[in-house]
């Protein structure tokens, strides 16, 4: 088991240094760079003023140069000072990492508790009437595009009840049910369209294990079939669902993205399209960087969860 | 159509048709009926291609003309679906919508699973230390969520439809490597492949001969499945501004910034592009499911 | 016992007499707090001298304060309506060479420091960009408005003089925009991209990046009583349906200038009919840039026919729904004081009627070489925002019915401006916001010969020496005839082909009071007089 994590964990700093000479290459790619953005809304730079200005965000130094920079940065804890701003990256980016991460945990929750019964009762029901209108249902959420999910909603509510939730961020110790409205509608946008994953996955993964042999010896020794149900199939029918909600996590920011934007959320996904407009490197560079270890670790702890849970996989061995 | 030719496909392609095979009508017709959802999704795509095709004669308005007097007028007869902001026809702009979003969706597929296929083929045949690399790098641009990477590509690309299509192909190239590579390590154990390879065939030969058509099935349901998030990426980047440029009418751009703004003058800008998105994704991923049922025999009964 | 009562009677008629001066002033209630509505986070923090955008000016006035300002109550500006903020009194000596202002005494800064002429001479030494100048700025888009100022004196700590280098009247109205704050000399001009130090009404409490900027009353601003609210919260809202949807539903009291269109206040109004929308010009105008450097454009026989193809009072329509006054380079009358009267805009280019305008395009276009079988093929650029797009968009149709195939190509925000200075494009679709209504700061900013903001690159020694005479000319009143001739003669040399002058629907809650808009989004953002009626 030990020499599996160190094995996994070897090979996702791997793939994090790849991911960080991606990005870093990618975003040097684009045309423009942060002074022309700084200083695009109307406004001109002196050449002079310019060169200054590169010099002095170290863009002027050949790439090799700014990349061992970076990454001399990282390891050292210093995430860079962003451009835009010009205070450290890590202190824009701390105060919007709890609302991202509670969004996110929040519409997970709200993914699995619309998924799995949904896909439950599905495949219990399977091919019935009821089975299809789910399906239906479900891969409705899957096919909107999440941000129109969100400008529907906010633009039904201010026409209906002329009110909006806050567009200004509540802490829960201020006001906690004001709180708990104004992530819940995000959460609700970005979960049904997770849901949708989540339910046909556990759909398929039931009605696989309703067909399995000690299911029909269970059946067969006259266990309900709610029994058989919730003993046998969904133990074991969870496990796939475990893996796709790791997956589902990575997919998950690409909805974030666009939810905290119509909902106006102060967190780190929409700061992220921000820091891309702007050219803002090392926000950029390390939001994703940062994105990434999450995106692994998570990966990693669903795959120690599985091994736990399953008992036919032991790792190492 | 893709259905047609995937039953062609099911058969390994060394074989020939036997005698007594039916036709592409009854199968078409089977199909239809033992996965209507899956029927009423390739309809749904078929409407959205002829559409995309006859985009100039089923267009009531040119889709870029302007007029004053007609800024948010409601659904009439003169225009079916009303005009936006600047009065244009907002049926028009969808109709011609629907041919960038399918451009963009089947080209940005297409090559992110073409390019991704080949690389999962080789990399699956191969083996070893092949293997290896080009599974990390394909789990390199997987750990990037989609959008984020599709925004970055198309920020540090500037916006064109070329640019937008390598965007987001490029996060597609992994998903497809993965799943045609685990396609490919099933079938290299095959005993007819192991034959080819005892009398001497190489490699590349064996690979795109034999292992790759059988291949078709589960890229054809990679394909349909894929189309579905492509057109949705779309959508999001030019939503966000990133995306298709103007003059092009792209659904995801009408519901941008003015559709917003007038939403409860002028409901119908926020509707339609919405419910055309919604529809195109979703006929997609209805075939795609019945695909995956059909073509996928592990698959069978989920 | 006399002498008491005489004393107490002269208490009580002073206090009367005090209560009927003071009289309308309490009708205002101190107290509240108003959240207004930013379109994006501070680009420059609150450094407005670096800044050329609203989106700086509109958050950041609260806190500071000009030697003179518009007065806030007044929504026409006009030399008339010019009031003294830190300067007390002011006059003009030597014909127009000498500026001299009385400095109020007794101001302090937020920080508790007194406020004296070093100040200003700090200030404006630094953004003249003088020799001796005790600090640069980063980026100084407003170089050129004071580049006629030989030197500041700082007499004594209560007096400033601004001697020129030759008389420029305008250099008061200059100083009056929202633009020309005072900066404090203790402090380093790059802190101001982080925090505030100012005299103004409000001191800053946070600015918490990308969310909000929270202001909190000053309790020791020079003027008496002011301000009214005890704070202000200025919420930045991307989201443009998010952003009116919060105004309607009352989480917005104040909406952003220059951001409320006719559509959408109607809508609004629809839906709360008790908000208050007043339609005020923008200062900001439509323009069509042409690079008069290079092919096509350096014939102005081809940008004359692009300026007579596109029907102005059609782009309005189409375009704004109304919401935009056609116009020259200077405001157009009622707003503004500079600009053409109808009967001298009907003879310029794209005003006539549309059919026999057409058809002057063509006819120029055909002495050029072009025609039906040979159109003329350019391409169009344009920021790749909305209110660029659509104006583009409608342009290009114009151009197409004269023989002019445009082809739009959309530029990202960030590349828009180095595009345009290095003169990187053919033609192309702009908006030019103007910090002040005055001939100076126009013609030097967008039409002068090597100015980095005259983006058509166009260069022409006699309208040069125009622009001098007006500058120079201390008569109001053959001053306008000047103006109205330069007018008139960059139309016709299609230097920068205005389209209209954008009018903003600005919107408030009812309960909001004394905010009055100008007929320019730079310059009523000071908040001093606004208050809360519950």
């Amino acid at each position: 088991m030990k020499t599996y994590i160190a094995h996994r964990l070897g090979i996702g700093v791997l793939t994090l240094f790849g991911m960080s000479i991606v990005i870093f290459l990618l975003l040097r790619l684009a045309p423009g760079d942060i002074v022309e953005a700084l200083f695009s809304a109307g406004g001109y730079v002196n050449p002079e003023e310019r060169v200054a200005i590169l010099r002095e965000l170290g863009l002027d130094k050949p790439l090799p140069a700014q990349y061992a920079e970076w990454m001399g940065q990282v390891f050292r804890g210093d995430l860079g000072k962003s451009y835009r701003y010009d205070v450290p990256a890590w202190e824009v980016i701390r105060p919007l990492v709890p609302v991202t991460l509670e969004l996110a945990i929040l519409s997970m929750v709200v993914a699995v508790a619309l998924g799995v019964p949904t896909g439950v009762v599905s495949a219990v029901r399977q091919d019935t009437g009821l089975d299809y209108a789910l399906r239906v249902v479900s891969l409705a959420g899957l096919s909107m595009p999440s941000f129109w999910l969100g400008m529907v909603i906010i633009l039904g509510l201010v026409a209906w009840l002329g009110w909006i939730p806050p567009v200004t961020y509540v802490s829960p110790w201020e006001n906690f049910w004001l709180h708990l409205v104004q992530f819940m509608l995000p959460a609700l946008a970005v979960g049904y369209r997770s849901s949708a994953l989540i339910m046909r996955i556990t759909r398929s993964s039931v009605l696989e294990v309703l067909r399995e042999d000690y299911v029909r010896t269970a059946r067969a020794k006259g266990q309900t079939d709610r029994v058989v149900i919730w003993r046998h199939a969904l133990k074991n029918a969870i496990l796939p669902v475990i893996t796709v909600i790791g997956i589902e996590f990575a997919f998950l920011i690409g909805g974030l993205v666009v939810t905290e934007t119509v909902f106006n959320l102060p967190g780190v996904a929409r700061f992220l399209v921000q820091a891309i407009l702007w050219r803002d490197f090392p926000i950029v560079q390390n939001l994703v960087l940062f994105t990434a270890v999450i995106v692994i670790s998570v990966n990693l702890a669903v795959d120690m969860l599985y091994g736990v849970l399953d008992p036919r996989v032991r790792y190492g061995s | 159509m893709a259905a047609s030719g995937a039953t062609g496909a099911v058969v390994p392609a060394a074989a020939a048709r036997p005698a007594g095979r039916p036709g592409v009508m009854t199968t078409l017709g089977r199909f239809c009926r033992k996965k209507p959802l899956g029927a009423a999704g390739a309809g749904v795509m078929l409407v959205m291609a002829l559409t995309a095709v006859l985009a100039d004669p089923l267009s009531t308005h040119d889709p870029i003309a302007t007029s004053a007097t007609d800024t948010l007028a409601r659904p009439s007869t003169a225009h079916w679906l009303g005009a936006d902001h600047l009065g244009r026809d907002i049926y028009s702009r969808i109709v011609h919508g629907a041919r960038v979003s399918l451009i963009v969706g089947i080209a940005s597929t297409v090559l992110g699973s073409a390019l991704g296929g080949v690389i999962g083929l080789l990399s699956g045949y191969f083996g070893g230390k092949t293997d290896l690399i080009t599974q990390r790098v394909m789990d390199i641009l997987q750990g990037l969520p989609l959008l984020v990477l599709a925004l970055v590509m198309s920020a540090a690309l500037g916006p064109s439809i070329p640019n937008v299509v390598i965007a987001i192909s490029v996060p597609i190239l992994p998903r497809a490597a993965r799943v045609i590579r685990a396609s490919v390590l099933a079938i290299r154990e095959f005993q007819y492949v192991e034959a080819a390879r005892a009398i001497g065939i190489p490699h590349l030969r064996i690979a795109f001969r034999h292992v790759l058509p059988n291949t078709v099935g589960p890229f054809i349901v990679l394909c349909t499945a894929q189309l579905g998030s492509a057109i949705l990426v779309e959508a999001t980047l030019s939503f966000l501004g990133l995306g298709v440029p103007e003059p092009y009418p792209s659904w995801g751009r009408m519901l941008s910034v003015s559709a917003a703004e007038y939403a409860q003058k002028a409901p119908h800008l926020v509707l339609f592009p919405g419910v055309a998105i919604s529809l195109a994704v979703f006929g997609s991923n209805l075939l795609g499911d019945a695909l995956r049922d059909t073509l996928d025999p592990r698959l069978r009964g989920a | 016992m006399r002498t008491s009562r005489r004393v107490a009677g002269a208490a009580a008629l002073a206090a009367v007499a005090l209560v009927l001066l003071a009289g309308p002033a309490l009708a205002q209630k101190s107290g509240g707090v108003i959240n207004v509505m930013l379109r994006e986070d501070l680009s420059q923090g609150f450094a407005i001298h670096e800044s050329p955008t609203i989106s700086v000016v509109w958050p950041a006035s609260p806190c500071l304060n000009n030697l003179v300002f518009f007065d806030p109550a007044k929504p026409v500006e006009s030399l008339d309506t010019i009031v003294g903020e830190l300067a007390e009194k002011w006059s003009w000596q030597d014909g127009y060479r000498n500026l001299v202002f009385f400095l109020r005494k007794g101001v302090k800064w937020h920080d508790g420091q007194p406020f004296t002429s070093k100040d200003v001479k700090h200030t404006f030494d630094v953004v003249r960009a003088a020799p001796d100048a005790p600090a640069k700025l980063r980026l100084n888009p407003r170089k050129d408005w004071y580049a006629n100022i030989e030197a500041i004196e700082a007499p004594d700590p209560h007096t400033v003089v601004f001697r020129l280098k030759r008389p420029q009247p305008s250099l008061l109205l200059m100083l009056a925009s929202g633009y020309s704050p005072v900066y404090a000399a203790h402090v380093n001009p790059a802190d101001y991209r982080a925090k505030c130090v100012g005299t103004g009404p409000f001191k800053l409490k946070e600015w918490k990046k990308g969310e909000y900027v929270e202001y909190v009353k000053n309790p020791d601003y020079f003027v008496p009583g002011r301000p009214y609210l005890d704070g202000l919260k200025y919420i930045m809202i991307v989201e443009r349906g998010t952003r009116t949807a919060a105004l309607q539903s009352g989480q917005l009291d104040v909406a952003m200038p220059g951001e409320t269109s006719k559509a959408a206040a109607e809508q609004l109004k629809n839906a709360v009919p008790q908000l208050v929308v007043t339609p005020v010009a923008t200062s900001v105008t439509d323009n069509i840039i042409m690079n008069a450097k290079k092919p096509p454009f350096d014939n102005p026989k081809v940008r004359l026919a692009v300026s007579y193809a596109i029907d102005r009072r059609a782009l309005i329509a189409a375009v704004h729904q109304g919401a935009g006054v056609p116009g020259a380079a200077m405001m157009p009358r009622p707003y503004g004081v500079w600009g053409l009267a109808e009967k001298d805009l009907a003879t310029l280019p794209g005003y006539g009627k549309p059919a026999d305008m057409k058809a002057r395009a063509k006819k120029l276009l055909a002495e050029v070489g072009y025609g039906p079988d040979k159109p003329l093929r350019v391409e169009m650029a344009t920021r790749a925002i909305a209110i660029y797009v659509d104006m583009a968009s409608f342009v290009i149709n114009e151009l197409k019915q004269v023989g002019i195939e445009a082809t739009l190509k959309q530029v990202e925000t960030a590349q828009w401006h180095p595009m345009a200075t290095r003169g990187d494009y053919q033609i192309g679709a702009n908006l030019t916001g103007l910090g002040v209504d005055d001939p100076d700061a126009n013609f030097y900013e967008n039409y002068a010969c090597g100015s980095p903001r005259n983006y058509s690159l166009y260069c022409n020694e006699h309208v040069m020496k125009l622009f001098e005479q007006q500058s120079v000319e201390l008569d109001p009143k053959k001053r306008l005839t000047m103006v109205v001739n330069i007018q008139k003669k960059l139309e016709e040399d299609a230097a920068r082909p205005i389209l209209d002058m954008r009018l903003d629907y600005f919107t408030h809650w009812p309960h909001v009071k004394g905010l009055v808009p100008h007929h320019n989004i730079y310059n009523f953002g000071r908040m001093q007089n606004v208050w809360r009626d519950r």
